[in-house]
């Protein structure tokens, strides 16, 4: 009996001599690979039913492994990811917890929570940190793609296309699939090659399986349609999306925009009180309001600046910053002054077609046409082909007398869709006949 | 007998706690978890003999209390009256009232609306939030068994919080799959749990019958435990922490020891049937290496089991751990049931050849020299049943023990997870080897002075451990089910 004491006494301090031995070979860190290896969530592209099953299958798993930090970064960037999909703010913060939860977990070595920190910057429009995330998060890991979806979204929000196209080029050798796809779409069509992007859209469309992914898709061919002024094309995007997935709300905003154009504003309004009651963003409050004002309504419009301008306030106590949309509500509500400055702020932050087209006509509005027509023409410089930025170049070409380059823009922005803004759009047409045929 | 009675009923109670998934306690936030834009929803259903009510409450943040401004501010004045205040009220209740549909027995009832209050709250950003309440009211019939469907379809668009609720006074809920109590306070706090998705409960559907009691509800926390099993989870959390930490060799030595005692400290603890393979040790006259060789048998069983399952749990994403926990369950269950009809099928056949003897016929029992009856005197303990009875006690992974082996390999220190989980299986068997060792020596003190009574009680013991062992096996079996059906 004593024997078989001092034999299990022995065992005992054996296995626990073999565990300081442990401890001496793994004093520096677990082995990233095979941590990664266990992760059981593809951050990039899971779909919103898998991605519901995936996040639910998380949740159980980390109540049981709450130390299992590639799990907690998987859960961080799936719920990013589900907020994404369903317009749902609400994940945002739930994701940053359980990024910092993973980082806390392993503060060092540790790509994937920063790749899931990076895109939710990305979410709340903290480019430059989710450049600098991503960066940090490629130096550990050079092979993965969603670090470089992550960097090509930032770069192409600093105003950076060339790192854009760069990071969305590895994105595509290393990972081509709905991900890179679509991003590499959004590319294209930023240097204004408009076909190419659609037949990318298209690539990525055939990669979709799950029905979030389809309705996406199909709202970005609606989208490449719509800037390019095919109603009947981009009806019929929009319609497939939501025949897909009802619930993908940016839909709705397509279908009225087009009911809008069609004259159907009865049906638009509607269609914009359902989205704005929904999801009340301040993006979407503008467009409503515009739609309002158009539609003879300005008090109501007002009231749905009013909610713009809370959200927006909401948005930064979140911690958010937005000062293109801050810029785009002042201009709304004619307050010019405040409308540069703020879009002078998002402009030292990054240089976007989309700040330089709204400082371009915040200045403009403020009555600074000399300055404003240099951003103006970078706004459409950088290559995309928008209608809202020929329309502001032409009105401030129009503004300093210069006639000839007005009708041009001016028109370029009609041809290119006829029904841009249903304030613009016919602004731009009343110019264009005050201005006589040449 | 009494004893192991009760030490089979801990045994369950333990499994039950084990079983029971770890809640944690929602710590609170002041702001809504489901962002500005939500429309939260809390029904609290309560059910009386004669009548059913709800309370209803509308919990609207930021966004949503702003875009109802004018419907409150009916006269645009900026400033909401006491007047307005109430008819927004009473709008809102009557709207709600008209989606929150109650059938009993299929037959909706019609609610008769009371307005419960309106107020503003201070929000995020200097804006407000708002909180609408309200109180309905409808006859019914509980007075018999019956069926109670409550859906709730109030601006089923709307991101939010959604919770039901049902409680019931003089009125038995039978089934029920919302809980008693609110988790919210009626939305007053949220949890800010970040493994948690936000409560989406839209309808459900309650089993009713007369009679008083509680009602049943979803939601039975297991709170706390005896001290043992809550210091037991405390090591469990410390080990987790070491796994996920900095490793350095002290650390590492650490863990182990503290594996080893946590494999000590859950075999000490009675559960999955390691006290019925005490019991059996001692009703079958086991002996010292019958005790040592069920020890080891568990202990194999159960370091085995705890790898192969947590590698199956790596390599398969969809396997979940759960139901494979409630097969084992099942299947250990069933084990020790048979063991059990093995020994009752063992004692019936004993029992005739003593019977034989009682009536004095041709030949002598040969172990009945002494004239106090033994139950069954010296002769081994079935082999096949004592590895049976190893295999059923080892067959279900300790969760604690596979929590830490999956945390290990989800940092990428598999062979560090092994190391303990081996450590987790040394402490097991000194501890089942030496609590057999030690039943075995008590017996054999105790069958050594021969006294009438307890001698006859002794005789009886074969066919009580039997039956108690086929007993626990078949609960066993039967809770593991219920967890597979579920």
């Amino acid at each position: 009996m004593r024997l078989r004491i001092l034999i299990v006494g022995l065992t005992a301090i054996l296995l626990t001599g073999v565990g300081a031995v442990f401890g001496l070979h793994h004093g520096e860190s677990p082995d990233p690979g095979s941590a990664q290896a266990s992760s059981s969530l593809p951050a990039g592209q899971a779909p919103a039913d898998q991605l519901a099953a995936s996040i639910a299958r998380a949740q159980k798993h980390l109540s049981a492994v709450p130390g299992d930090y590639p799990a907690w970064a998987a859960l961080g960037s799936a719920y990013t990811e589900r907020a994404r999909v369903t317009a749902d703010p609400s994940y945002y913060p739930k994701a940053e917890g359980a990024l910092h939860r993973s980082l806390k977990l392993r503060p060092a070595g540790n790509p994937a929570a920063l790749v899931g920190l990076g895109a939710l910057a990305n979410a709340r429009h903290g480019f430059a940190a989710a450049r600098d995330l991503a960066d940090r998060a490629l130096r550990m890991d050079p092979y993965s793609a969603d670090a470089y979806g992550v960097l090509a979204d930032a770069q192409t929000q600093l105003g950076h296309p060339a790192a854009a196209t760069e990071a969305i080029q590895h994105m595509l050798d290393l990972r081509p699939g709905l991900a890179a796809y679509a991003r590499a779409s959004y590319d294209l069509e930023q240097q204004g090659r408009l076909g190419d992007a659609v037949a990318l859209m298209r690539r990525a469309l055939g990669d979709a399986i799950d029905p979030a992914d389809i309705a996406f898709c199909r709202f970005q061919l609606g989208e490449l349609a719509w800037r390019a002024g095919r109603l009947g094309d981009a009806e019929t995007e929009y319609a497939a999306g939501q025949a897909a997935d009802p619930a993908y709300l940016p839909l709705l905003a397509g279908h009225a925009r087009v009911a809008a154009a069609r004259g159907h504003t009865a049906a638009a309004l509607a269609d914009y009180a359902e989205l704005t009651a929904r999801y009340p963003s301040p993006g979407y409050l503008m467009d409503y309001a515009t739609l309002l004002r158009a539609a003879g309504q300005p008090a109501r419009a007002d009231q749905q600046l009013a909610l713009a301008a809370a959200a927006l306030r909401l948005f930064s106590a979140n911690g958010g910053t937005d000062d293109l949309g801050a810029a785009q509500l002042a201009i709304a509500q004619g307050h010019a002054g405040p409308a540069v400055l703020a879009a002078e702020r998002e402009w030292s932050r990054r240089h976007f077609a989309d700040v330089a087209d709204m400082l371009g006509w915040a200045l403009h509005r403020s009555g600074a046409n000399a300055e404003a027509i240099s951003y103006a023409r970078k706004a459409n410089a950088l290559g995309a082909r928008n209608s809202g930025y020929l329309f502001h170049l032409g009105m401030i070409e129009l503004s300093l007398g210069r006639n000839a380059d007005a009708r041009r823009d001016l028109s370029a922005a009609l041809a290119l869709n006829p029904h841009f803004s249903p304030l613009d759009a016919p602004a731009a047409t009343a110019a264009l006949h005050r201005l006589g045929p040449r | 007998m009494n004893r192991l009675v009760s030490l089979a009923l801990a045994a369950l109670g333990v499994i039950g706690i084990v079983l029971a998934l770890p809640a944690r306690p929602a710590s609170a936030r002041p702001v809504h978890p489901l962002g500005n834009f939500s429309v939260n929803q809390a029904i609290g259903l309560d059910l009386y003999p004669d009548r059913v009510a709800v309370t209803a409450v509308v919990d609207l943040a930021e966004l949503p209390t702003l875009q109802e401004r004018p419907a409150v501010d009916t006269t645009g004045d900026g400033t909401v009256s006491a007047p307005e205040s109430a008819a927004y009220n009473t709008r809102v209740c009557h709207a709600m009232a008209g989606a929150v549909a109650l059938r009993v027995d299929g037959h909706r009832v019609r609610w008769s609306v009371r307005p419960a209050g309106f107020a503003y709250r201070p929000g995020s950003a200097g804006l407000h939030t708002s909180r609408v309440s309200c109180a309905f009211d409808a006859a019914a019939d509980l007075t018999r068994p019956a069926t109670a469907d409550l859906v709730n379809g109030y601006r089923a668009d709307r991101i939010g919080w959604r919770e039901i609720t049902a409680a019931g006074h003089g009125v038995h809920i039978v089934h029920s799959p919302v809980p008693v109590r609110s988790v919210t306070s009626s939305l007053r706090s949220y949890p800010a749990d970040l493994l948690g998705s936000p409560l989406d409960q839209r309808s459900a559907r309650l089993q009713v019958e007369p009679g008083a009691g509680p009602g049943a509800g979803a939601a039975v926390h297991v709170s706390g435990g005896d001290p043992v099993s809550r210091w037991v989870a405390q090591a469990d959390r410390v080990l987790e922490r070491l796994v996920g930490g900095h490793l350095t060799p002290f650390v590492g030595a650490l863990a182990v020891l503290l594996a080893l005692m946590l494999g000590a400290a859950h075999a000490a603890l009675p559960g999955h049937g390691k006290t019925v393979m005490a019991a059996y040790i001692a009703g079958r006259r086991g002996r010292r290496r019958d005790a040592v060789t069920v020890g080891a048998i568990v202990t194999l069983t159960h370091t085995g089991g705890v790898l192969v399952l947590g590698l199956l749990l790596t390599a398969t994403a969809g396997l979940a751990g759960e139901v494979v926990l409630s097969w084992l369950g099942i299947a250990s269950g069933i084990l020790v049931a048979a063991v059990g009809v093995a020994m009752l099928a063992g004692v019936l056949r004993r029992r005739t050849p003593v019977h034989h003897h009682d009536h004095g016929h041709s030949h002598e029992h040969p172990h009945d020299h002494h004239g106090h009856p033994h139950p069954h005197p010296s002769r081994p303990v079935g082999r096949l049943s004592l590895v049976g009875m190893g295999i059923a006690g080892g067959l279900v992974p300790s969760p604690s023990a596979l929590i830490v082996l999956l945390g290990a390999v989800g940092l990428g220190r598999t062979a560090f997870g092994v190391l303990l989980v081996l450590a987790y299986g040394a402490g097991m068997a000194a501890m089942l080897t030496a609590a057999g060792l030690l039943l075995v020596r008590l017996r054999d003190r105790w069958a050594s002075r021969p006294r009438r009574t307890l001698a006859r009680l002794a005789a009886l013991a074969p066919a009580g451990t039997a039956a108690l062992v086929l007993c626990v096996g078949l609960g066993l079996a039967g809770r593991a089910a219920l967890g597979v059906v579920h």
